[in-house]
């Protein structure tokens, strides 16, 4: 009876085990699911690079939005750019973008941005305080705003044409 | 005569130093322009703040050396988002830096430990707390080792209490009917 308790006991624990491993194995360790979605995103007003116009977030409330953290010493920031800025050109009026820029110096983004074009406001995090606040693991990662300010996805990594519609849609509508 | 003297000075004054031309004025006119201007704008700047996400600050403002030992203390409690299970005490990455300037600022102002893992969790979730909370699935990582230790416990106990298994009988050679019949083959008697 107790051999088989033991058993019982043993198979149970291994196979939880297995299961913890193999679940775990297949995720991305730097992921963060997001405690923001659903919620309100957190407010900011930030100095263009540039202008030096401060661009409040709020201004855009009414209007679904694509804020995107990035820096210029990030390589597959330098892949996704010419995704964002073809698509904010596109739904220019529908859809407003922010790029929010961070651990960066200003002359570095105004190069990039003169050499690579751009379609909207990129904004300068200084101290990274806007990006903890979004929970920013890493760059690039994009956060889609509904129109009443509430964030409604986010996709870490370069973004692809088709996910950024499909997660632009997502704002448009929920 | 003293005024010819002064010119006189003056005008050597200007020959060994360099006089600004008006180009040069205007430039440090802009430049002026430039700082006032970003320092009026610098003003309008907002970052997210603690009070809008976790209310206002419960505890005393904080200096010194317990601002330190407070600031490495709650900093040891939060993982570095960019980093293999490291805090952001130990973590040299900008983030880290970043996130351990934003926990000292929060305990100079008067935040409490509680208050700034809350703070950090509404942004990261439950990820950013190296201490997991005793709640939901975590719960497992707390009871799991307990449990696991006292069914190890009662194993080996239950191994060690278990009475010897009785031997069994021996036989004795003459009622072992295998080697009678070898004796009986062989025509051996003993």
């Amino acid at each position: 009876m107790n051999k088989v308790v033991i058993l019982v006991a043993g198979v149970a624990i291994t196979l939880a085990l297995v299961i913890i491993l193999a679940t775990g194995l297949g995720k991305d360790p730097q992921h963060i699911e997001s405690p923001l979605i659903g919620k309100p995103a957190p407010d900011f007003a930030l100095q263009a690079v540039g202008t030096h116009e401060t661009v409040d977030l709020s201004r855009f409330r009414g209007k679904p939005l694509v804020v995107n953290f990035w820096a210029t010493w990030c390589r597959p920031c330098y892949e996704e750019h010419p995704v964002l800025v073809s698509n904010a050109q596109l739904l220019q009026g529908q859809v407003q973008f922010l790029g929010v820029v961070f651990q960066d110096k200003e002359e570095k983004i105004q190069g990039f941005l003169n050499e690579r074009g751009s379609a909207y406001p990129t904004l300068v995090d200084q101290a990274g305080k806007t990006a903890i606040a979004y929970g920013v693991g890493g760059v690039p990662e994009t956060f889609f705003l509904n129109k009443d300010g509430k964030v409604v996805a986010k996709f870490e990594g370069p973004i692809d044409p088709d996910t950024l519609q499909q997660n632009i849609r997502k704002a448009m509508t929920q | 005569m003293s005024t010819t003297n002064v010119s006189f000075r003056v005008s050597s004054l200007r020959q060994g130093i360099p006089q600004p031309s008006f180009a040069s004025l205007r430039r440090l006119g802009m430049t002026l322009a430039v700082i006032l201007a970003t320092t009026v704008i610098a003003q309008d700047i907002k970052v997210p703040d603690a009070e809008q996400l976790v209310g206002a600050a419960q505890g005393q403002p904080v200096s010194g050396a317990l601002l330190d030992q407070r600031t490495n203390e709650t900093a040891g409690l939060l993982r570095c988002p960019v980093c293999q299970g490291m805090s952001i005490a130990d973590s040299p990455s900008e983030m880290a830096v970043n996130m351990k300037h934003q926990v000292r600022e929060l305990i100079a102002r008067g935040y409490t430990q509680e208050q700034i893992l809350r703070y950090f969790e509404r942004s990261y979730g439950q990820f950013v707390l190296l201490k997991p909370k005793f709640q939901g699935v975590n719960t497992l990582v707390w009871i799991l080792p307990i449990i696991a230790l006292a069914v190890g416990i009662w194993a080996i106990f239950a191994m060690m209490g278990r009475s010897p298994a009785p031997a069994p009988p021996s036989l004795a050679d003459d009622d072992d009917p295998y080697l009678a019949e070898v004796r009986k083959l062989t025509g051996k008697q003993s």
